[in-house]
């Protein structure tokens, strides 16, 4: 019995010590191949629009009046499948499965940057 | 209790002491002292840091739960002239919801769960026992239930969510409700018959009565069905939904009567776990113990009489040749399925809370928008927002809200203080300690980049008995006396 007091004080310090102030973890670098601006004029203009308008014969949604959280928000959703870390699945279906083929022709892009480009190019 | 799972575990831990440049001896002399009062005095190893402030304001935090006393409690630490006001209109809106659970499961009573808010708000604290129901970001005020109007100079919003069983067809249910109080107009159906949800406490009671029958039944020789959902919002803690399967499976287990039972998972995603390490550590656990799984269904409607559940289920449907693509048109596609069971564990959908989503602090989706590092409101940089109510990706578990009481509180001092740099930033950082039997636990911590970040130098896509420990024993003390305190 000692033994497993022990244990659960012990199992409790283990969080205590470190949980709280967890040690950076390391980056991942991850360069891409192609700018922000690049992927933008190859993969997104036909569907979202020379303005990010929106194209909707293409079924692609205007994305120039979004906040910068939003499309962050959006592209991490498509990128992950999903923002809930669980299993709750995707508000975008059909854009993961582009996200898949337009990783495939090594056009993937920075989260970030390009949610700024967006804001920048299309939100002035 | 195995012997080697004890070995293994003090393994764990003296590996850790060992890097920590701490003895055994030295710890069990600090443990010694006993849990409770160990947690609190040991404070100071790990104490969430704010500098002693002068800058003055008066702040509104709007909602009492773990989030919004922690808030205080670290502001009431850190300003040398507080002055707090909190809208809470529920005595019950403090509780250990991570305990629902195992009280779902019959590990834990409920008894275990609650607290009693006022033993945890802040001394000094001006606690108004109302709603807020109406918002004035452009005049900094805040209409009450009872007619007052607050103003403010900053306001936190730590209001949590709704349960909105009303949107799922044939129950009955109008109403949304919140985790604690009145449960009356959703437990009149679930927690009976054997619809089951642990998302409100009441709930959690009814499941483990529930799941009680459905195990006599699989004795008894009957062929049974139990059901398991997950839907289409963003809900709080995403491990639970299948936490409580793993636990009726780890019951039915202990009963002797598994192999009467059928198991399924119906998740309105397609995946188990978002972090393809624990994704791929839980298919093999599902199939290990024979759990089943579709993918792809999203529960719309129940009828509780016939014991039949309805989801519709959705997939995608090649359509033309897109050039600009190089790939064919994906055409979203779904039907209505219908699904018998004998069990159901419901997990309802989620929203903010309607007064707030519509409100000018709102947004399209009712999350509160804050910039998802410093957690300040994206249009009124005098308001933040945390905990489940705030948009930011993976959020919903008291795991984030202890990692984000402390940004908040940091960069509302800095912007009371004039600062334009916010100091602090919240990294996505969230914990689920996902049970996967009755003596074992997988702690899969993870954040914004889709990857395990263990605390411990130890593989953490494995169970183990020493994370139930921390999940049965240590983790409620933490909260009580560490989070609810401000202190850690």
């Amino acid at each position: 019995m000692k033994k497993i007091t022990a244990l659960i004080f012990g199992a409790s310090l283990l969080l205590l010590t470190t949980g709280c102030e967890k040690t950076e973890q390391k980056e991942e670098v991850v360069t891409y191949k192609y700018t922000t601006a690049e992927v933008y004029e190859q993969m997104c203009v036909k569907c979202h629009g020379k303005n990010a308008e929106g194209v909707p014969e293409k079924k692609g949604p205007a994305l120039n009046d979004q906040s910068y959280q939003e499309l962050r928000m959006g592209i991490m959703d498509i990128k992950m499948g999903g923002t809930s870390g669980h299993s709750a699945g995707t508000e975008h279906e059909v854009m993961e499965h582009n996200m898949k083929k337009i990783r495939e022709k090594d056009m993937d892009y920075d989260t970030e940057a390009m949610a700024q480009y967006i804001v920048d190019k299309f939100q002035k | 209790m195995d012997k080697k799972m004890i070995e293994e575990g003090m393994e764990i831990i003296d590996a850790h002491l060992k890097e920590q440049g701490i003895s055994r001896r030295d710890a069990m002399k600090i443990l010694g002292l006993g849990g409770a009062t160990m947690m609190m005095g040991s404070g100071a190893a790990t104490e969430a840091k704010a500098a002693s402030s002068s800058a003055k304001g008066k702040i509104l935090i709007v909602g009492g739960g773990l989030a919004g006393i922690a808030t205080a409690a670290l502001l009431m630490r850190s300003l040398d002239e507080p002055d707090i006001t909190i809208l809470e209109p529920n005595e019950k809106s403090a509780s250990y919801q991570p305990g629902q659970t195992l009280v779902g499961g019959g590990v834990w009573s409920d008894a275990d769960t609650e607290y009693k808010t006022a033993d945890f708000m802040p001394e000094g604290v001006n606690w108004i026992k109302e709603k807020a129901v109406e918002f004035n970001p452009e005049q900094n005020s805040v209409k009450t239930s009872g007619g007052k109007e607050i103003k403010y100079d900053y306001m936190v919003v730590a209001a949590g969510l709704k349960l909105d069983f009303a949107r799922l067809e044939g129950l009955g249910v109008t109403e949304t409700i919140t985790s604690r109080g009145d449960s009356s107009p959703v437990r009149k159906v679930v927690g009976q018959n054997g619809i089951a949800s642990i998302y409100f406490a009441d709930g959690a009671t009814d499941t483990w009565t529930q799941m009680q029958k459905f195990i006599a039944d699989a004795k008894s020789g009957k062929k049974v069905k139990g059901i398991f959902t997950d839907p289409d919002t963003p809900i709080k803690c995403g491990g639970a939904p299948k936490k409580i399967m793993y636990l009726t499976d780890a019951r039915l287990r202990e009963a002797g009567a598994r192999e009467n039972a059928e198991l399924t998972l119906y998740p309105n995603g397609d995946k188990l776990f978002g972090v393809p390490e624990y994704n791929a550590a839980m298919f093999d656990q599902f199939a290990k113990r024979d759990m089943k799984y579709q993918f792809k269904h999203n529960l719309i409607g129940v009828d509780p009489v016939a014991k039949i559940a309805t989801f519709k289920k959705h997939w995608l449907e090649k359509g033309e040749w897109d050039e600009d693509l190089e790939e064919y048109e994906m055409i979203p596609a779904s039907e209505k399925v219908q699904v018998p069971y004998d069990f159901m564990h419901i997990t309802p959908p989620m929203i903010a809370a309607e007064e707030i989503a519509k409100s000018p602090i709102g947004s399209g989706q009712g999350w509160v928008p804050v910039t998802q590092e410093t957690l300040q409101h994206v249009k009124f940089p005098n308001i933040f927002a945390l905990g489940d109510i705030a948009a930011v990706p993976m959020g919903k578990t008291g795991g984030s809200a202890r990692k984000q009481y402390k940004v908040v509180v940091e960069n509302l001092i800095a912007v009371m203080e004039g600062k334009k740099e916010l100091p602090a930033k919240y990294d996505g950082y969230t914990v689920c300690p996902l049970i996967t039997s009755i003596g074992t636990v997988m702690l899969a911590e993870f954040n914004w980049t889709g990857k395990p970040t263990p605390s411990f130098p130890l593989d953490p896509a494995q169970e183990r008995w020493i994370w139930w420990l921390l999940k049965v024993y240590a983790l409620k003390p933490m909260t009580q006396y560490g989070m609810l305190s401000g202190r850690a």
